[in-house]
């Protein structure tokens, strides 16, 4: 009885190897469209597949984790939670955009745009669902780092024995909200504009800031500055109140550098041949 | 089905296609014969949609790509195998193409198993493969949807002999199925094998276009006798055009048996006869190619 047992396992192990022909999928072949929402998934998770996307976003957890460390030691951890909540929201809103330019330019950069725009040819499509899902990261960042702030803030008040400081201005924190998106959208305009990493990357960080600087030295741009310049028209987000006029400088600022970008980028991104 | 009619792409002196007309039938392996730069894979981009067109029309199934609903589960395409991001892993590649299709996931692994990729080697990322594993895995992707056309560039490069014969039979099995297959190659003898049907290319004209037994048939018989010279003036006198080969024997524009005919009335004792290897197909190619490498040279 043994031996016919054994002989029935070990024979079917050689024989399997002949029809290896693929299974049709059933049913009839697809007259719709591919859906947005399957596009959005896509594009989320193409944004943390890499090694690049991982990395970079747990390096952003990292220089968090490590100012709140600072803060939290640094003076007993007296700290109002303002001050916790800047120190988490700050290097997110400077790296952050990243993510949303890696999420445009790769594919160019890694040319996977020959399969990404072969399996949904309307551009477009593929494209707001980058700038959704890119959105949709940051504002799940900003919950998070609000998250670890407001815990950073309550274990300073709980381990090291400190008055704590709860006042926070709802508005401001909006506020701070749209900042990461304002950036994050100008990251995404600026790397359809480009579709090359380091130029988009490049011109994210210099052009700003070239144009801060230049401002502070030439009177005529420092008065085009107050309309223009993205780093002082977004300022007034964190006090949590703006004035009419700081509203309408702000909207002009966010159409030169956000909008523009954005609407040009994509209109080129459509008739650009991908290599 | 694709259909390609008088499709032209410039780059603004350089004439890439130049008023191209084809088609790949549903059935059929058709091949797409060409050095390279002759334009092939323009014009593989141009019916994928990433190229527009100067002028003329591509279409799959009845329409330009661009409409066409839900691509990935009509045409498989296969551009540029390395084309993938270094830093996915295979399994990620199919797992996304699977998603956006909207098939199922377990798909995935059956694919990976067709194109034999394993387990172990679809968790490491695509920077880490061979040009041989980015192909099947391309060729994985393109099989994903489960297409009624595929169009596939180059899909032999850097595979072993063993994995072009595994894909020529892939090949054969969906064209019997009645899909449409369409397949470009710098190499004669790859193409021979596997295509119904040949369409050369070059300098983005196409310069042959016909079944593989009509381009290779028009090499005609290949002959050695005894007394070639007396078998050669029979030939004359039936009107068919005979000439010496350098290595000895005949090139004859008959068929075989004809050319048997002859040489029985001529009473020319046969040493050899054959059909003629495509070498007529062959010269033309390699026409093709000197020309292009001639201009390589020179710029």
């Amino acid at each position: 009885m043994t031996t016919t047992a054994t002989t029935a396992t070990t024979t079917p192990r050689t024989t399997t190897t002949v029809d290896r022909r693929l299974a049709p999928i059933p049913g009839d072949r697809p007259t719709r469209g591919v859906p947005f929402h399957r596009l959005l998934r896509v594009e989320l998770r193409k944004m943390l597949d890499t090694r690049a996307g991982r990395w970079l976003l747990i390096g952003i957890g990292v220089v968090i984790a490590g100012v709140l460390t600072i803060l939290f030691v640094q003076d007993g951890g007296e700290h109002p939670l303002g001050d916790y909540l800047q120190a988490t929201f700050m290097p997110m809103a400077i790296l952050l955009p990243i993510v949303g330019i890696l999420a445009v330019t790769s594919e160019w950069s890694q040319r996977t745009g020959l399969v990404t725009f072969t399996l949904e040819p309307r551009r477009l499509r593929v494209t707001w669902a980058k700038v959704t899902a890119a959105l949709a990261v940051g504002v799940a960042a900003v919950a998070v780092s609000y998250t670890l702030g407001v815990a950073a803030h309550a274990a300073a008040i709980a381990f090291r024995g400190v008055e704590g400081d709860w006042t926070m201005d709802g508005l401001a924190l909006t506020g701070a909200a749209g900042y990461v998106l304002l950036g994050m959208g100008q990251g995404l305009g600026f790397a359809m504009l480009l579709r090359n990493t380091p130029a988009a990357i490049v011109t994210y960080f210099v052009l700003p800031t070239a144009w801060t600087i230049l401002g502070g030295l030439v009177s005529w741009v420092e008065s085009a500055a107050e309309w223009l310049d993205l780093n002082r028209t977004m300022e007034p987000l964190f006090t949590g109140s703006l004035t009419t006029e700081q509203w309408a400088q702000l909207g002009a600022s966010v159409g030169v550098w956000v909008v523009l970008p954005l609407a040009v980028g994509m209109w080129l991104l459509t008739r650009a041949e991908v290599k | 089905m694709i259909t390609v009619e008088r499709l032209t792409k410039r780059y603004g002196d350089f004439t890439a296609l130049d008023d191209i007309s084809f088609a790949a039938r549903p059935g059929l392996v058709t091949g797409f014969l060409g050095p390279n730069g002759a334009g092939k894979t323009t014009a593989m981009r141009v019916i994928g949609g990433l190229t527009p067109a100067t002028s003329g029309t591509a279409t799959v199934l009845g329409t330009s790509y661009g409409h066409l609903p839900n691509p990935g589960r009509h045409v498989g395409l296969l551009l540029d195998a390395s084309a993938q991001h270094a830093g996915r892993t295979g399994r990620e590649v199919l797992t996304l193409g699977a998603m956006l299709m909207g098939v199922d996931r377990g798909r995935v692994a059956e694919l990976l198993d067709l194109v034999g990729l394993s387990e172990k080697e679809s968790r490491r990322r695509v920077r880490h493969y061979s040009l041989g594993m980015r192909q099947r895995l391309g060729i994985a992707h393109a099989l994903l949807g489960d297409p009624e056309v595929l169009v596939l560039d180059e899909p032999a490069n850097g595979l072993d002999p063993a994995g072009i014969r595994w894909m020529r039979d892939l090949l054969r099995g969906i064209a019997d199925r009645g899909g449409t297959v369409l397949l470009s190659s710098h190499l004669l003898n790859e193409i021979e094998r596997v295509a119904d049907e040949i369409i050369v290319i070059g300098h983005g004209r196409i310069v042959a276009h016909g079944t593989t037994g009509e381009l290779l048939a028009g090499a005609g018989t290949l002959v050695r006798s005894d007394d070639d010279a007396a078998l050669r003036t029979q030939l004359m006198r039936r009107g068919a055009e005979a000439e010496h080969l350098p290595t000895g024997g005949l090139r004859v524009a008959l068929d075989p048996g004809e050319v048997g005919r002859a040489a029985l009335d001529a009473g020319v004792a046969l040493t050899e006869l054959r059909a003629g290897d495509g070498r007529g197909l062959e010269e033309m190619f390699l026409e093709l190619t000197a020309d292009s490498a001639r201009e390589e040279v020179a710029a």
